[in-house]
């Protein structure tokens, strides 16, 4: 049952580099949270309930509701609805997306050892390579903002790929992690619209030498 | 102690955010650094030697040097900063006062968290408390860095956690916790080892204000109040260094040692290129300090890139630089409330419109600059002996090359502000020449740490880099 889960997941990082609408990305955002959801479910049973539940609540209470909601939010506030039309091209950023993943599974094939996950390993780096790949070329704030909410979801597919037992410190650590994308996503929407042109990131080039 | 220290200190400043007036601040002021002297005070009473562990906490010899580091220069920015906001709405003033003090319990859980994963936790908490510091003015250029330290910070703090998870997976016991770390990675995979080192590196340095994400660093100092800046280019750098420190030391161990060691000297040489290639740009002084900053944290990095007596020299250097570059930029502050700007090209005439202030800045830039009697020239010297005993030439004379260029910079740009006609209007806050006198108390011990380190100081830092 998880591989199909993770097939998907890969599916929703392929998805994601080609399109260029941010309701796309928004829902791409939930639904890789709702397929966290049940991977973490899936591969952690074996651990104690209680840490069973701290981690299924925070992933379905942050990364499948709150954060896409917040990206809405975020939409309907900016009213910014497409990646900029000079962007990198479809063609291109598949072009991209298709090298990371041979990348990613040359890297998984000469490091992974017997005490790694493969496939999660694998699909991890896929993730964080996707989401340096949408904030280098996407040149609006919003992609960066997605792009670093997909490396957060590779990051805690990568704890899965290195043990099926998180220890308390790594939950509370995806926990800060958490928070950090709420607070970045809070900044964007409460501040960043109000101050500076929110759908172009070379409004934020004052500050330079 | 810790859990206490750490309690009474997250209190107190919640307690600030709530603060009816500037004197009930000052009041809860005191009381923080009370608590902050008195568990220095305990440390140097048990001699640095750590005592017992605390949950997740040990106050081991590293973690209470630069606390007591952290503490002095703490509490100087404490009392800069109420002139330097004199005008500041209250609201703003207990927020500002607030944070600043939570960002010191954060970077002091850095410092003495005895767990990879704790010190991981800690280093992103002081993203929280520095964001909210430069941000304080509401200005676009506050925000846009604040957004840029937050995003960039983040980003490179999940870098690193990715390094942390593979270095756990490298380590056979299962157990994020620093001594145990290093007893059970001495036979971890190479390969796990090295690119857990590197993605570790990779992320701290957005908090060390290294090559490659030393940029947000330098924003955030541009942005922030320039006290804030001296707190945040000294005490969350070493909270860095800490980090980077601790794992550095567990990777000696290994047999990842040699490459652990290249890539500090490649990343420290790329640090000090880039610092003094943007000290010759910049026209912000705030800017400027950072990019020395920038080259400083570098010249460490060397020192551990090439081991041996380097290592004593990097924790030395950076124990050091704490000192110097906080009274600079309390300088900075006091300069500011005199010309109301940072700009290079339009202040100056400074030895005449604040003598002591200038002198400061002047006696600041020998002691940066490692000329004698500078601490830091004992450090440089040290690191360029181990490069020239490795038989490295070609790194001891592009050391030298980029050393010359920053000299060049620095003497330029504070002659400049010392003697150049000024353009620009003049005010004289009636604090400016208190302050600038107490700016010159941290240069002050490390002018004396120049002529004569202590023997305790010594046994200290070789407790310090004693595998």
């Amino acid at each position: 049952m998880i591989l199909p889960l993770v097939i998907l997941y890969v599916v929703t990082l392929v998805y994601l580099s080609i399109t260029e609408r941010f309701r796309t990305y928004a829902s791409i955002i939930g639904l890789q949270g709702w397929i966290l959801f049940g991977v973490a479910l899936l591969r952690l049973h074996r651990i104690d309930l209680p840490e069973l539940l701290f981690i299924s609540v925070e992933t379905l209470l942050f990364k499948a509701l709150l954060v896409p909601a917040l990206l809405f939010a975020v939409i309907r506030r900016t009213h910014i609805h497409r990646v900029r039309t000079s962007g990198s091209s479809q063609f291109n950023a598949l072009l991209l997306s298709v090298g990371a993943a041979a990348a990613a599974i040359t890297l998984t094939a000469a490091m992974a050892d017997g005490n790694i996950d493969r496939v999660f390993f694998g699909v991890a780096l896929y993730a964080v390579l996707s989401g340096l790949i949408l904030i280098v070329v996407r040149s609006r704030i919003f992609s960066h903002m997605v792009g670093f909410l997909v490396i957060e979801n590779g990051v805690f597919l990568f704890s899965m790929a290195v043990g099926t037992e998180m220890p308390f410190l790594i939950n509370v650590a995806i926990l800060l992690d958490i928070m950090i994308s709420v607070l970045m996503l809070g900044i964007f929407f409460m501040r960043i619209g109000n101050k500076l042109h929110a759908d172009d990131a070379d409004s934020l080039t004052n500050v330079k030498d | 102690m810790l859990l206490a220290y750490f309690i009474l200190s997250v209190l107190i400043a919640l307690a600030t955010f709530r603060a009816g007036g500037r004197r009930t601040v000052a009041m809860l002021g005191t009381a923080f650094f009370a608590v902050q002297f008195a568990l220095a005070a305990a440390l140097f009473r048990c001699g640095f030697r750590g005592g017992a562990e605390a949950l997740f906490f040990t106050p081991d010899a590293l973690g209470s040097l630069f606390f007591v580091l952290l503490a002095a220069v703490s509490a100087l920015v404490f009392i800069h900063s109420r002139d330097y906001l004199a005008d500041c709405a209250i609201a703003d003033y207990r927020r500002y006062a607030a944070l600043q003090m939570l960002l010191t319990a954060a970077i002091t859980g850095a410092y003495f968290a005895n767990n990879v994963a704790v010190t991981w936790i800690f280093l992103e908490a002081t993203t929280l408390c520095a964001a909210g510091l430069v941000y304080f003015r509401h200005t676009e250029h506050s925000l846009e860095a604040a957004w840029k330290y937050v995003f960039v910070c983040s980003t490179g703090i999940a870098v690193a956690y990715l390094g942390i998870l593979l270095l756990g997976t490298a380590a056979t016991g299962g157990s994020l916790g620093y001594e145990a770390l290093a007893r059970e990675v001495t036979h971890g995979n190479p390969l796990y080892l090295k690119t857990a080192f590197v993605l570790i590196l990779c992320g701290y340095s957005c908090k060390l204000e290294i090559f490659p994400l030393h940029t947000v660093g330098v924003d955030a100092n541009f942005a922030a109040p320039a006290p804030a800046s001296a707190l945040i280019s000294t005490g969350l750098v070493n909270a860095g260094f800490v980090a980077v420190y601790r794992i550095y030391r567990i990777m000696m161990q290994t047999e990842a040692a040699p490459w652990v060691r290249s890539v500090l000297l490649l990343t420290g040489v790329a640090s000090l290129a880039v610092g003094a290639f943007f000290l010759r740009r910049t026209n912000n002084y705030k800017r400027f300090l950072s990019y020395s900053t920038v080259e400083n944290m570098g010249i460490a990095a060397i020192g551990l890139g090439i081991g041996g007596p380097g290592v004593w020299a990097a924790v030395f250097h950076t124990a050091c630089h704490t000192l110097v570059k906080s009274s600079l930029f309390l300088q900075t502050a006091v300069m500011h409330g005199i010309y109301d700007d940072y700009r290079i090209n339009r202040i100056g005439d400074y030895m005449r419109i604040n003598r002591i202030g200038a002198i400061g800045f002047l006696l600041g830039a020998v002691m940066l600059l490692a000329f004698p009697p500078s601490p830091l020239f004992v450090s440089e010297l040290m690191i360029l002996g181990g490069v020239l005993a490795d038989e490295r030439w070609w790194l001891a004379a592009l050391l030298l090359v980029l050393l010359c260029i920053v000299i060049y910079s620095f003497v330029s740009r504070i002659v400049r502000l010392c003697y150049q006609p000024n353009q620009d209007a003049v005010h004289r806050p009636a604090a400016s020449h208190r302050l600038a006198w107490t700016a010159l108390v941290p240069l002050g011990v490390a002018l004396v740490l120049g002529l004569w380190q202590p023997e305790a100081l010594r046994a200290l830092i070789e407790r310090i880099v004693t595998i």
